[in-house]
């Protein structure tokens, strides 16, 4: 296994699902998955280590940073909340590079759920447009990892303007004929979901990961419905026809590679 | 009418964009296009009477009007699902879109919405995967797209039929990322916020206007729309027609790099200068060549 390979991430001391008491080192080891199937919630250096051969991750556009465009004040000034997210060393809700996935190139861009719930924002939108342009100019295969609270509110309008950024960026992509993966873990909502992630040439999602366009608090909220058990799950999104597989995230490295290497054949 | 809009408050244009008289999309749609006839479903499974959509004559043109339909009462609202639309009235949208492409009809969209449907039937049919895939296929549709924001125009519900060359707004109409309900109860878990969430939201046409997403802001009769719907219609008319005639003598490709590029860009005006909003004058226009420089 890899996942020795991957960086600390912060655990309770037991499993949320069947309660065991969790030993880090070994669950890390498991890639963050315990013995009983629940997955963790991992950020977006930890998907890198995991997902990329070692040594090949080559991160790009770091420098684009984030600006507070609205003045935004209320509940806390924005430009409070993005320092705070750079002193804790996170870089914006996407981060995006080239690397190797079992000896092939891709792009690989990340959520990362850590920074303002991962939502979609100008710099992100950024990065993963400028992420399509490349691999469409180089035809390199495109990995998507989302974990996404959907467009970012302190930016308004301007975050919604991502999501057709992004979309025509891809949809150029696609018309090239070249390869997008799309793998969607806990939690994946909103505009991200309805712009780029689920548009992949394969979706995968990961077992027990929440996805959906309106999250369930603001649909009872809306429509004083009392939802199924099981609802916006990844199983829920098999069954509607919006995800291709659910896959263990032990195995989803593997099947990765497969799958770049049937699609990738005609590059 | 200048000093109309400067006396409103943001949660008033929210009130006006909602009026309950406030022309809707129909109510635009024949008066710009008399002999207009509304065509019916996805193909697929359903028709969404969230949107209408259509073909008439306008000036001397075969036109594809697709637009965003609220009701007048109850029992038209509960009809029409409050304008919210389902997976399917993207499909329908679609499909309009590419019968234009097939004719080489002009594309007229109109917004008005609170969000695509909230609510388990819309994720059971797949809402997201439809938004996404609709503001993916709008990039292709090889003819002239205008769209309007008419009333409230609300997250992605918006979006997935306003990818367009050119995006207007008319005087008292708002668009959002969120609804400010919506998403006052994202950052506050509180919905009764929404006055203060539409003040940071920066949501009217002159704050669009100002940060260079919209082309144009259409007057309104005084006190609003609803005021006057053959003067409100004719403003829309005129406004629609300056846009589309230079559209119609550009090369398919031409147009549609220029589409990618609007959108691609969609933020370079901002990210060159970050002061912009109610703090600027309402009047600025935006050079054409700020759309191409930089984003980056």
């Amino acid at each position: 296994m890899y996942g020795s390979r991957l960086p600390p991430i912060a655990l309770t001391t037991n499993c949320p699902s069947c309660g065991v008491g969790l030993v880090p080192e070994d669950l890390r080891e498991q890639v963050y998955v315990c013995a009983c199937g629940h997955h963790f919630r991992m950020h977006a250096d930890a998907w890198i280590a995991m997902v990329a051969d070692p040594g090949t991750w080559e991160e790009r556009w770091a420098d684009v940073r984030p600006h507070d465009l609205l003045e935004w004040k209320v509940p806390k000034p924005y430009q409070e909340t993005i320092e705070q997210a750079r002193e804790e060393g996170l870089n914006e809700a996407v981060r995006i590079g080239t690397a190797e996935v079992a000896g092939r190139s891709i792009w690989l861009a990340v959520f990362d759920f850590r920074f303002v719930g991962g939502t979609l924002s100008i710099v992100a939108g950024e990065r993963l447009a400028r992420g399509f342009e490349q691999a469409t100019a180089s035809r390199t295969p495109y990995v998507l990892i989302a974990a996404t609270g959907g467009a970012r509110m302190q930016e308004g309008v301007l975050a919604l303007m991502q999501m057709a950024k992004v979309n025509g960026a891809l949809s150029r992509l696609h018309r090239a004929g070249v390869p997008y993966l799309s793998v969607l873990t806990d939690p994946t909502y909103g505009g991200t979901p309805a712009s780029l992630a689920m548009q992949g040439d394969v979706n995968i999602a990961e077992p027990g990961a929440s996805i959906g366009f309106t999250g369930p608090r603001i649909i009872k909220q809306a429509t004083y419905a009392d939802l199924p058990p099981g609802f916006q799950s990844a199983d829920f999104q098999l069954r509607c026809g919006q995800v291709d597989m659910v896959v263990p995230r032990t195995e989803l490295r593997e099947r990765l590679a497969h799958l770049l290497c049937l699609y990738c054949r005609g590059l | 009418m200048a000093a109309q809009r400067d006396t409103l408050s943001i949660w008033q244009v929210v009130e006006l964009a909602r009026h309950r008289d406030r022309p809707y999309s129909l109510d635009y749609i024949k008066r710009l296009a008399p002999d207009f006839i509304e065509l019916h479903g996805d193909r697929i499974s359903h028709d969404d009477p969230a949107v209408v959509a259509g073909i008439g004559t306008w000036h001397g043109l075969t036109t594809v009007f697709i637009g965003q339909q609220k009701g007048r009462n109850l029992a038209d609202r509960v009809a029409r699902n409050w304008g919210m639309m389902h997976p399917e009235g993207f499909r329908k949208a679609l499909r309009m879109a590419r019968q234009a492409v097939k004719f080489g009809f002009p594309i007229i969209s109109l917004v008005d919405t609170p969000g695509a449907f909230p609510g388990e039937s819309a994720e059971e049919r797949g809402i997201s995967s439809a938004i996404g895939a609709a503001i993916m296929e709008w990039f292709e549709i090889a003819v002239p797209v205008i769209a309007v924001v008419i009333g409230e125009g609300s997250s992605g519900g918006a979006l997935g039929i306003a990818v367009a060359d050119r995006v207007l707004m008319l005087e008292n109409s708002l668009y959002t990322v969120a609804s400010p309900e919506a998403a006052a109860s994202i950052v506050w878990r509180d919905n009764a916020r929404k006055v203060e969430a539409a003040a940071q939201l920066q949501i009217t046409s002159r704050d669009l206007l100002a940060m260079g997403v919209v082309e144009e802001v259409v007057p309104e009769p005084e006190g609003g729309a609803h005021a006057d719907y053959d003067d409100a219609a004719r403003e829309l008319d005129a406004a629609l027609w300056r846009h589309m005639e230079p559209l119609l003598s550009m090369e398919a490709g031409e147009l549609l790099q220029h589409r990618y590029e609007r959108f691609r860009y969609v933020d370079s005006l901002v990210a060159a200068d970050p002061r912009f909003g109610p703090k600027v004058e309402p009047k600025v226009q935006v050079p054409a060549e700020s759309m191409d420089a930089a984003g980056s």
